[in-house]
């Protein structure tokens, strides 16, 4: 099964937001929960990254890698990278893994590997 | 609306403090009845971002209320993360500014030491969002350093002038007795030397050890009040004249340029039309220089310096205590200390020190405006005070 | 009589390789010389410990007092196979660091005393320690435990130290955790710092003269400052002792 990271499309102006808010940010339209669920599109740009060498403690690595990424369709997201030398501004592709794990969740999000 | 005036001021040390968080906040507000000769207190506002979680404490402001013995005056906690103090200080401005109490004491406190570094950075994680940031692993040190990484790449800035920041804080905190960095660093020892990275390991690429603020305990208070009763208290009269706050998204990939710090640039737009001032005329300020980054970007959002001109400015000794602007002089966050909730109190502390003429070895000559940049996420909760001293 | 008795209380020493001095750039630019002192510097030293006992504060009280016991049964002859190194800058005392050789392979580390805080000073120190076990005496491997919280999240996390929980450590403390060659070369390029030769003008500063600290860890002057409270969530400790001193004072 392909996974995805789903966006929030507003039913009155079509303004895509990720992550959800009640209200959409564009129009500003009140009436509860009116937005089609679009799955965010898996291919886009480094926009900047980080190498962070104290992930929080539940992260076995010695490192973790995290960048924002501007995707096709001109929304961002943050994620993780496994991509040894990111530069900015290169392209990139994601796959949909599990990110986190405490006790008995486990969290999935966008993992991102050089395009 | 009423004029509010400042009429005492207290503070801790920020550093490793080994008593409870209550007296944490007790202390100053203690220093500054006695120093304002104040006793009686109409209203209590204490700004605190993790007692129920590091401290397993709720219900702070009833607790300091009482310890304080200034029952049955009002009492609030107020949380607005790293803003925390600064947002309490506003509250503390809205209930004299309308009338409604003479006299409030606003103070800032944390105990973040209680837990180890790890456990610290997870609590102050907490504030990204939950499931667009958090789940990844993100921290604010990692947000920081994404940051950084844009900023530095469009607008020319080094590791070098990240450096800079760092070592100027640690000098001006060599003359604060209450800072929680007593160590004068060099470029040198952090940057040039075969050992220097060791000394000053990446942290958050490319932020370094040097550029992040140490993790603190402590407190401040100021206690606000009308021209009249301020008077009385015989100290020089110091008006809290703007006070902006705003906001910008949860997270920050979804800001239009994550370089922009939008809610710093409003925040204190709304704080300078406030107090009616430009930001030409502020003699000294106090930014939140968590990660040394963050100094160089106030200072231009603020409208210190063009666009792309901080570190160029910072580099000329501008910003330097006997430049013309000096931003910092307690040392700032990084130097003094980050007691998250009191942080903003603690740079309220600090001006309002500087516009008495009581800041001693690190005092700023003539100012008589002051500004504090209280820094809440990332960037998405700014809260911006003005100071003007009168006479 | 006399003579004898010293005979049979005093052990026998191995010969050690000597520590070759180093020296290192702080992130405040000055240069820190890490050299072994010798059994007549004791004497130079022990001033300088004494004052820590009395600070009642990050646990300097218990490793000063401990520190202090240790480098002067080393210059009594009463520990066998002890070393001690002294990290100075400029002459000033500003860390001692001791251990002893339990066998060939085992080296067992004894404390980490830093007598001026921040700029890893301390850090360095230890790091200074580790060497002489893994890189000079050639052991295998090196027990520690760790006596202040600082210490445990210091080494512990910057060198991710084994457990060996079944061997009692000598300071009494066990758990033991052991730092062994593997984790020691995987640290090295970070950790392990510091050049060869030291600069003859340097040593010779370091050699001439232990300087006392200037700015040693003090009592706390702040009143509200005691640590006792720390175990003491009512606080009536600090109660005492402002009732002791006085009232209250300004800080």
């Amino acid at each position: 099964m392909e996974r995805n990271i789903y966006a929030y499309k507003c039913k009155r102006c079509g303004h895509v937001q990720y992550p959800y808010r009640t209200i959409c940010r564009n129009c500003h339209e009140n009436d509860h929960n009116e937005f089609d669920i679009v799955p965010l599109p898996k291919k886009g740009k480094l926009l900047t990254f980080t190498h962070l060498f104290n992930p929080p403690s539940d992260f076995s690595t010695v490192f973790l890698s995290l960048g924002i990424v501007e995707l096709e369709d001109g929304s961002r997201i943050t994620g993780q990278l496994s991509i040894e030398r990111p530069t900015i501004g290169m392209h990139v592709r994601a796959n949909v893994e599990v990110v986190r794990k405490d006790e008995y969740n486990q969290y999935y999000g966008m993992v991102f590997y050089e395009a | 609306m009423r004029d509010v005036y400042v009429a005492g001021i207290g503070i801790t040390s920020f550093t490793r403090l080994e008593y409870p968080l209550v007296e944490i906040a007790a202390y100053p507000g203690l220093m500054a009845m006695r120093e304002s000769g104040i006793k009686s207190i109409d209203q209590l506002y204490v700004a605190n971002m993790g007692a129920a979680r590091v401290n397993h404490q709720s219900g702070l402001a009833s607790a300091v209320v009482d310890n304080l013995s200034l029952t049955p005056a009002g009492a609030e906690t107020i949380e607005n993360g790293p803003a925390s103090g600064a947002s309490a200080i506003k509250q503390g401005f809205l209930a004299v500014a309308s009338g409604m109490h003479d006299t409030v004491m606003v103070i800032g406190a944390e105990r973040m030491r209680e837990v180890n570094n790890l456990e610290a950075t997870d609590f102050v994680a907490t504030l990204t969002h939950p499931m667009a940031e958090y789940i990844y692993g993100v921290t604010l040190p990692s947000l920081a350093g994404m940051f950084a990484r844009l900023y530095m790449e469009k607008y020319g800035v080094t590791s070098r002038h990240l450096a800079m920041v760092a070592v100027k804080n640690h000098k001006h905190a060599m003359d604060n007795f209450y800072a929680h960095l007593h160590e004068e660093i060099t470029l040198e020892g952090i940057l040039d030397s075969p050992d220097a990275s060791t000394n000053n390991p990446i942290v958050a690429d490319p932020l370094r050890y040097y550029d992040m603020c140490p993790v603190s305990d402590g407190g401040a208070c100021l206690i606000l009040t009308t021209a009249d009763l301020a008077k009385k208290t015989g100290k020089p009269m110091v008006r809290l004249a703007g006070v902006g706050q705003a906001t910008d998204t949860h997270a920050v990939h979804d800001r239009k340029d994550p370089t922009d710090l939008l809610a710093v640039r409003e925040a204190a737009k709304k704080s300078f039309a406030m107090a009616g001032v430009k930001p030409a005329d502020v003699h000294v300020a106090e930014l939140h220089d968590a990660f040394t980054i963050l100094e160089i970007v106030e200072s231009e959002e603020a409208g210190f310096f063009e666009r792309g001109q901080g570190h160029v400015a910072l580099q000329e000794g501008y910003t330097r205590i006997g430049g013309k602007l000096p931003i910092n002089p307690s040392g700032g966050l990084k130097a003094k200390g980050h007691p998250v909730g009191a942080t903003g109190v603690g740079q309220a502390h600090e001006i309002v020190l500087q516009l008495w003429s009581e800041a001693g070895k690190r005092q700023v000559k003539n100012a008589k405006v002051g500004f504090t940049c209280n820094f809440g996420g990332f960037g998405n909760n700014v809260v911006c005070l003005t100071f003007i001293r009168e006479g | 009589m006399s003579i004898d008795l010293e005979k049979i209380l005093r052990p026998t020493d191995t010969p050690l390789p000597e520590y070759p001095p180093k020296y290192m750039t702080l992130a405040g630019g000055e240069q820190l010389v890490i050299r072994q002192v010798t059994r007549e510097e004791i004497p130079e030293i022990l001033p300088h410990v004494e004052p820590l006992m009395h600070v009642e504060r990050d646990f300097y009280d218990i490793v000063a007092s401990r520190v202090y016991a240790e480098l002067l049964g080393y210059y009594t002859y009463r520990v066998q196979d002890e070393y001690v190194l002294a990290a100075q800058i400029d002459g000033e005392l500003v860390a001692v660091v001791n251990g002893r050789m339990a066998n060939k392979d085992v080296g067992i580390s004894y404390h980490t005393l830093a007598l001026r805080r921040g700029l890893r000073v301390g850090a360095h120190a230890f790091a200074a320690k580790m060497e002489y076990h893994l890189d000079i005496l050639g052991q295998k491997e090196v027990l520690i435990v760790a006596e202040s919280p600082i210490g445990f999240r210091r080494w512990m996390i910057e060198y991710k130290l084994e457990k060996r929980f079944h061997v009692p450590h000598e300071l009494g403390g066990c758990p033991s955790w052991s730092l062994t060659r593997e984790l020691y070369d995987a640290a090295r390029d970070t950790l392990i710092v510091g050049r060869r030769p030291v600069p003859e003008q340097l040593l010779k500063k370091a050699q001439q003269a232990i300087l006392p600290p200037t700015d040693p860890p003090r009592p706390p002057v702040d009143l509200l400052a005691a640590t006792r409270s720390l175990y003491d969530s009512t606080a009536t400790a600090l109660l005492e002792q402002r009732k002791k001193l006085g009232g209250l004072r300004d800080a």
